[in-house]
């Protein structure tokens, strides 16, 4: 909200605080200053009306000419100045600047000598007054101002816009009375409030039978309050000077006397207020009602509006005229024929002009404030200023009563807090005088006051009605340290005592797959949640697109929740790859979104890509990465959530698979299933996709995601386990297979027959595969694969007899199971 | 028997040193000392050695094995340097640079979350973790936000706006004391700009105790500030470090009170506690001197090389 200096200036006496202190003041008070925006001249020191009395040229430099200007008997009286400027002809007034004067840009006026003549002072172009960016002469200065006079006395006065964040907290705070009344506690001043002469009993008029009679409200939960007043005989035109310029500088528009006092009350006092020309309603009444499904309306912007029967409307006999706190209605609105007005001022429920301004996708200052609320208790007095100033400014009278509609509970908050407890709150003391001090000056009232044994006297305060956000006592200590001034809570030492609770499993999954792969050298991105509907297309199983997608998409390429990581980290390599950047690792961890038992969840995640091409040159290559070398990494992150992938069933990605399009069928793998709590897929991401992206080179990469109920963070502590000091016996062992039967599967039948071989003498220790063989030797359509059978006894060296029997024994069950041994 | 000794001798002398490859070695040694080598040959002689030549015979034959082991020895350590020196190649230059890949980088999201963390954990803070889409329950209405709240929108599920959630997640399971973060990404229906971003992360300190007073929140933030920019590092509540970032400790203040939640043991009037929280992509851009948010998000990885 934008505030204007020389406004808050009618509320609260600033005269002699700076714009710095005020900025800091609204900051300290709780309010964060986006913007200081100055308009017009700054106030300047020692800046003054000069009058030029002669001009020479400067002996030693064409350009400039060396004047005598009077600058007032005050001053010195008769100054020599040199000057550059073309237009310091004899008889022109213009700014002096005398030295000791500090120009905009701290730059220094004084004593000096140019080009040997001495110069006492600076005539001042409009740019270096910072009102203007002519700096082509001296503003010249017209209607012949006395000599001497402050130049902020002669130029227009300049104004301080402050653009602030009210937090949702304080919709008082959403008007110019409301941040003065901040300001006057926060300087100590009192708070004047705007003098409203007005008053019911002042109506002198009776109604007039052709305008509006009455009043009726049908929806009384929605507009606790309705006011509407008729105004006879007033002259549309434009508003008083003030007026214009103090809209101007917050940032509206002046359009006429009617609509400017409008804006201008709701900004004094935060209250929306509306105008109607009295003359365009149909009928007598007006009716505050629900719309009916489908009813229109034409808003003032000129745009077609249609309405239902959730949204509140201002309506006359025929038809809606207002949209009920959100904007009116450009046929009833105020013309320049306009003589009579109806004036609403009301109070209408903030939830109905949410959803009505968010359902309309409209919104106004006026909606802006009761969305935020507005206190229904000071609307009258708003409503009598409202008065007052079309009454002052654009003429007429009060035509009959004020129809009032809206019975308003009398406000009534009262909290008890005692000095001591604010302290004990506080940690420190504040002087409870002090305390009691600052709470008044926010307009709250001690209505009774008790001693208590040790706490000091329990104050009852009564909360003024604009203060909903006080409802506890503690709500009073914030007040109490926001007056006393955050910056003087004095230090000290952090009390802290110790607890044994450990960081969450996510957060040590999450570092310990950091550190891992940061070892490996991949480099940790930060992708968004949200991606474009493509992506999530590429990625998602078809059927779990729509679930991903948002309500209401903020933009169209954050439409969807992520389910991989890999399609941001995909966009990360395009953005390096486009940049001519090496970005040969990379990984990222965080949440996706997997469909589990039909609903979607939020799963705890960590991916990783390899590209091929990095554009990265090296007098020495190295290997390069292959499906292994995902399944490697893959198999990292698993582990890190204990679970060991080398044991898993994994199965390939085989052509036509719905749920992962832009893996490589073929050259991709899938192991775990969600719906038990973990997935992983790894392998050589699709090069149609890495086409589609405009990625170069191949693209290895992989994801692990593990629902985040399992993740169990520390591990059990781990109990020791004997290991043989004996020395091992070793036997290697080839078998011819079909090309399409899982090395896995072998190695386990091998294993299985080893285990009962060994019996109970001695103990398989591991079967590892050395060797996959395909060509001379082997069939066509079938691989050789070789492991190493590790036997060992835990308590002797085992004998060649022993083992060779066991072993003969292994490849005699093997042959008998069908697999054939090569020899 | 002497002269035979002594020819055998230097026969050795002049045979092993010129000797070059293991195997011939292994021959050599094989026909001086093996079973049917010509040493082992003059041994066996010994018998027919008179008896009155055969302690001087004897002598001779011990020295002469002595002698020509100590000639195989060297001619042993000479093979055995020789083929050392034939596994080395050439002499490196040690200037090339390793064409092995280095170390990773963490981003710096996480290198100032890290560092947070660690700070907090020294006084006490364990992190905890939540969801990021919540249910209006955890993400408002537990939060003392009324439901007709501006800034409470209508979804059933919505992505949390603050981390706060978590907080309100760790109240309802656990008892006092607490003491907590809760650092984690959040949405904002901002339009993306060099200040502004759709989702951005925030760190939330939430400490529930007896006697929790505003001071010691202070003090704690004292501590932080200290831990991060340095010893000497005067803090305010509302320090100009502070100016261009969010008004953190303005809105960190205003929530320093418990927020109301419905369990028992939370009575205001035993316990007290405070919540803080900040943005961490705009502490990172403090600490780091970064002016652009959107840097962040796009993984440049001549910027993600910069902070490790």
């Amino acid at each position: 909200m934008k505030l204007s200096r020389s406004w808050l200036q009618d509320y609260v006496d600033l005269a002699g605080i700076s714009d710095d202190d005020i900025s800091r003041a609204i900051t300290w008070v709780g309010f964060e200053v986006e913007q200081v925006i100055r308009t017009g001249a700054p106030t300047f020191n020692n800046v003054v009306v000069g009058h030029i009395l002669t001009r020479d040229k400067h002996p030693n430099a064409d350009k400039l000419s060396v004047c005598t200007v009077d600058v007032g008997a005050s001053h010195g009286g008769v100054r020599t100045i040199v000057c550059g400027a073309p237009n310091c002809d004899v008889g022109n007034r213009v700014p002096v600047a005398l030295p000791g004067a500090v120009l905009p840009g701290d730059f220094v006026i004084k004593e000096a000598k140019v080009r040997g003549q001495p110069s006492s002072g600076m005539m001042c172009s409009a740019k270096e007054l910072t009102i203007a960016d002519d700096a082509q002469g001296l503003l010249l200065l017209s209607g012949e101002p006395a000599v001497g006079t402050p130049i902020n006395d002669v130029l227009p006065a300049g104004d301080v816009v402050f653009d602030i964040e009210i937090t949702p907290n304080r919709p008082d705070a959403l008007s110019h009375l409301g941040v003065a009344r901040e300001l006057a506690a926060w300087f100590k001043k009192e708070l004047r409030y705007p003098e409203v002469s007005f008053t019911p009993a002042k109506i002198a008029a009776t109604a007039r039978p052709d305008l509006l009679q009455s009043v009726r409200v049908t929806a009384e939960k929605d507009c606790p309050l309705y006011t509407a007043t008729v105004v006879t005989g007033v002259k549309v035109g434009p508003s008083p000077e003030f007026i214009q310029r103090r809209l101007a500088a917050v940032g509206l528009r002046p359009i006429n006397n009617v609509v400017d006092i409008g804006n201008y009350v709701m900004l004094e006092y935060g209250q929306p207020v509306h105008a109607f020309d009295a003359k365009k309603l149909a009928g007598a009444e007006i009716v505050v009602r629900h719309a009916a499904d489908g009813e229109k309306i034409v808003t003032l912007d000129g745009k077609e509006r249609a309405l239902d029967h959730h949204m509140l409307v201002i309506a006359d006999a025929q038809k809606p005229v207002v949209i009920a706190g959100i904007m009116g209605g450009a046929d009833s609105g105020v013309s320049a024929e306009t003589t009579d007005l109806v004036l609403e001022v009301a109070c209408f429920k903030r939830q109905c002009v949410r959803s009505t301004s968010k359902r309309l996708g409209l919104a106004s200052d006026s909606s802006y404030r009761y969305e935020r609320g507005i206190d229904v208790h000071s609307l009258d007095e708003a409503a009598h200023r409202f008065i007052d100033l079309i009454l002052a400014h654009a003429g007429g009278a009060v035509a009959g009563p004020i129809h009032r509609v809206g019975s308003t509970i009398p406000w009534e908050r009262e909290i008890m807090v005692t000095p001591g407890y604010i302290n004990e709150k506080l940690g420190f003391d504040i002087p409870a005088a002090e305390m009691r001090a600052a709470l008044e000056r926010l307009e709250l009232v001690v209505t009774e006051e008790q001693p208590t044994e040790s706490r000091g006297p329990a104050w009852t305060f009564s909360i003024p009605s604009w203060r909903d956000d006080l409802e506890r006592p503690i709500d009073l200590v914030e007040e109490v340290v926001r007056l006393y001034g955050t910056e003087k809570i004095p230090s000290s030492v952090i009390q802290s005592p110790g607890l044994v609770g450990n960081d969450d499993p996510i957060v040590l999954f999450n570092r310990q797959v950091a550190s891992a792969l940061v070892g490996a050298g991949f480099h940790e991105c930060v992708n968004y949640t949200l991606r474009p509907a493509k992506e999530v297309a590429a990625w998602a199983p078809a059927a779990q697109v729509g679930a991903l997608a948002l309500a209401n998409p903020f933009v169209e390429d954050q439409s969807h929740l992520r389910s991989s990581l890999v399609g941001g980290l995909l966009e990360s390599l395009a953005l390096n790859q486009a940049r001519g950047v090496a970005a040969p690792r990379l990984f990222e961890t965080g949440r996706v979104f997997l469909d589990r038992k039909g609903q979607l969840s939020e799963c705890v995640a960590a991916a990783f890509l390899i590209a091929e091409e990095t554009g990265e040159r090296s007098w020495r290559p190295r290997e390069a990465a292959d499906f292994y070398t995902a399944k490697r990494h893959a198999a990292t992150l698993a582990a890190l959530a204990g679970i060991e992938l080398d044991r898993q069933p994994t199965a390939l990605i085989a052509e036509g698979n719905d749920t992962a399009r832009a893996w490589q069928a073929g050259h991709a793998a899938t192991a775990g299933n969600i719906e038990h709590g973990w997935t992983a897929t790894f392998g050589l991401v699709s090069l149609a996709h890495l086409k589609a992206l405009g990625i170069t080179g191949k693209v290895y990469a992989g994801i692990f995601a593990i629902a985040s109920e399992r993740v169990s963070g520390d591990a059990e502590r781990r109990s020791y386990k004997p290991f043989g000091l004996q020395p091992a016996a070793l036997r290697d062992l080839a078998v011819v297979v079909a090309e399409a039967t899982p090395a896995i599967d072998v190695q386990k039948t091998i294993a299985k027959h080893a285990r009962a071989a060994a019996g109970n003498a001695f103990a398989l220790e591991s079967v590892e595969i050395f060797d996959v063989y395909t060509g001379k030797g082997v069939p066509e359509g079938h691989k050789s694969l070789a492991y190493a059978l590790t036997f060992r006894a835990p308590d002797r060296t085992l004998t060649d007899d022993e083992v060779n029997v066991a072993f003969n024994k292994v490849q005699a069950d093997l042959a008998a199971a069908g697999y054939t041994i090569r020899k | 028997m002497q002269d035979q000794l002594a020819a055998l001798l230097a026969k050795a002398a002049a045979e092993l040193p010129a000797l070059a490859a293991r195997p011939d070695f292994e021959a050599a040694k094989a026909r001086y000392v093996g079973p049917n080598g010509e040493l082992t040959a003059l041994m066996k002689q010994m018998g027919s050695v008179p008896k009155e030549q055969k302690p001087v015979v004897g002598k001779l034959v011990n020295e002469t094995k002595t002698a020509l082991q100590a000639h195989l020895d060297a001619a042993l350590a000479r093979i055995e340097a020789a083929e050392l020196a034939a596994r080395l190649g050439p002499a490196v230059d040690p200037t090339l640079p390793s064409p092995d890949r280095g170390l990773g980088t963490h981003h710096p999201l996480t290198l100032v979350r890290e560092e947070m963390t660690r700070i907090l954990r020294k006084v006490g803070f364990t992190v905890v973790e939540g969801p990021e889409v919540e249910t209006e329950y955890y993400c408002f209405d537990a939060l003392n936000t009324p439901a007709d709240h501006p800034a409470s929108p209508h979804e059933k599920y919505l992505l949390r706006t603050h981390t706060s959630s978590v907080q309100i997640r760790t109240m309802l399971k656990g008892e006092p004391p607490i003491r907590i973060v809760s650092p984690g990404r959040v949405y904002r229906r901002d339009t993306t700009d060099a200040t502004h971003s759709a989702n951005f992360h925030q760190l939330e300190c939430l400490y529930v105790d007896k006697n929790v007073t505003v001071r010691d929140l202070k003090a704690l933030l004292d501590y932080i500030f200290a831990s991060l920019l340095g010893k000497d590092t005067k803090t305010r509540f509302r320090p100009h470090y502070f100016g261009y970032t969010e008004p953190s400790f303005e809105v960190d203040l205003s929530a320093s009170h418990l927020p109301k939640v419905n369990k028992p043991c939370y009575d205001p009037e035993v316990w007290s506690g405070y919540a803080f929280g900040m943005g961490l992509e705009r502490l990172a851009m403090l600490l780091y001197g970064i002016d652009d948010i959107r840097y962040f998000y796009q993984n440049d990885v001549r910027f993600l090389k910069q902070f490790a």
